[in-house]
């Protein structure tokens, strides 16, 4: 129990995908504009790193060392298609806005180191709590990037249609460099600053 | 990891892992084929009536790419798809046009420009000024035509004209409308 529960807050502390592993960085700078683009990233990578950490970690023992990657591949790929279907015939709108984000997940480091480093090693209920910890950790990382983006981008919170605030004189002229690949260096490098000095990433 | 096996292992292993995957698409996209479709079609049939408010039903001609706006069976315009290549990829852009060859209004329908500056192209204010425009008025104003640039996207406001420029031109030379 007590391992579980390491497992778990590994991936949203001490391991974070994001602020310290520094894994699966390109989707989180490309589609860290807005809170809810977030959300559908977090919601999507969950999926697929929860079911992909299971059915590897069910098979770890009939998995042949050599053509490992490729299955991981093949397993992570049908998830994603999964994904990007269910997305495109339910949620029109936020598959639109994610784009081009929810296929790459397909190389998304996270779910590939994951299922190499954790799922082929560990059992069925380790692996559970390590996918759970690892895409909260993302998601947290990425909402906070999305926050600060957003907010210095577009000058007000937005979430789902619904604006919670708003910051008067940015709002009409808001820093939109925030929005662009650019901003999203500037932000994570400093949150990763940040983090660091807070002793958050004091590595071993 | 796994023992040691025969070396085809590792083939029939991938063999039945990858039939699996074929299997569970082939069933995900049996059970989203429709939905996909049908959201495809409601979208093209909103953007549709915000050009057209009297929009009833529409009739789509696969060759020309047409959309044929009904209202009362009568045509009340016509309406197509078109792209232009802007600053950062294709912006696909759906185009109406009065019966009389002016143009109805556009909408975009995709594009990936710069936030905050090319994505501009998306709001009212810069959409609206296409209402009413006759073929030799589609331009940017620096280029003798009636649109104005977005400030800082020039780029992107061109491509957009240029684009609908040609493509009424084109449907103009053919007969303007019906």
């Amino acid at each position: 129990m007590k391992s579980l529960i390491k497992t778990l807050s590994n991936g949203i502390l001490r391991a974070n995908p994001t602020f310290i592993l520094l894994l699966g960085l390109c989707p989180t700078l490309a589609v860290s504009t807005s809170i809810d683009n977030a959300f559908g990233m977090t919601g999507s990578v969950l999926f697929v790193l929860l079911a992909a950490n299971v059915i590897i970690s069910i098979l770890r023992r009939w998995i042949p060392d050599r053509a490992r990657i490729p299955t991981f591949i093949v397993i992570i790929a049908t998830l994603v298609t999964i994904v990007d279907l269910a997305l495109k015939a339910y949620v029109p709108s936020l598959s639109k806005s994610l784009g081009m984000y929810v296929p790459l997940i397909v190389v998304n480091c996270i779910i590939l180191g994951r299922a190499e480093a954790f799922a082929s090693k560990n059992n069925v209920i380790h692996s559970i709590a390590d996918a759970v910890g690892m895409s909260v950790g993302f998601g947290v990382a990425i909402l906070l990037i999305s926050f600060v983006r957003q907010v210095l981008g577009s000058g007000k919170l937005e979430v789902f249609n619904v604006q919670l605030f708003s910051i008067p004189g940015l709002d009409s002229n808001p820093a939109a460099i925030f929005l662009l690949p650019m901003g999203a260096f500037f932000v994570i490098g400093v949150l990763l600053a940040l983090f660091r000095w807070m002793g958050v990433s004091e590595c071993e | 990891m796994a023992k040691q096996r025969g070396s085809l292992y590792p083939i029939v292993f991938l063999t039945v892992v990858v039939f699996l995957s074929v299997v569970s698409l082939t069933l995900m996209d049996q059970m989203t084929r429709e939905k996909i479709l049908i959201a495809q079609q409601s979208e093209i049939q909103e953007m549709l009536s915000t050009l057209f408010p009297n929009l009833e039903t529409f009739q789509y001609d696969e060759d020309s790419g047409l959309y044929t706006i009904l209202a009362n069976t009568a045509t009340i315009g016509q309406a197509q798809m078109l792209q232009a290549g802007g600053y950062g990829g294709a912006i696909d852009i759906l185009l109406g046009i009065e019966p009389d060859g002016r143009v109805r209004g556009i909408r975009i329908i995709s594009q990936q420009e710069t936030p905050g500056l090319g994505a501009k192209i998306i709001e009212s204010q810069f959409l609206d000024q296409f209402a009413g425009l006759s073929v030799n008025e589609i331009a940017l104003n620096r280029d003798g035509g009636s649109v104005d640039a977005i400030t800082g996207a020039t780029i992107s406001s061109r491509a957009v004209v240029e684009a609908v420029a040609e493509t009424v031109r084109d449907s103009f030379e053919q007969g303007g409308g019906e």
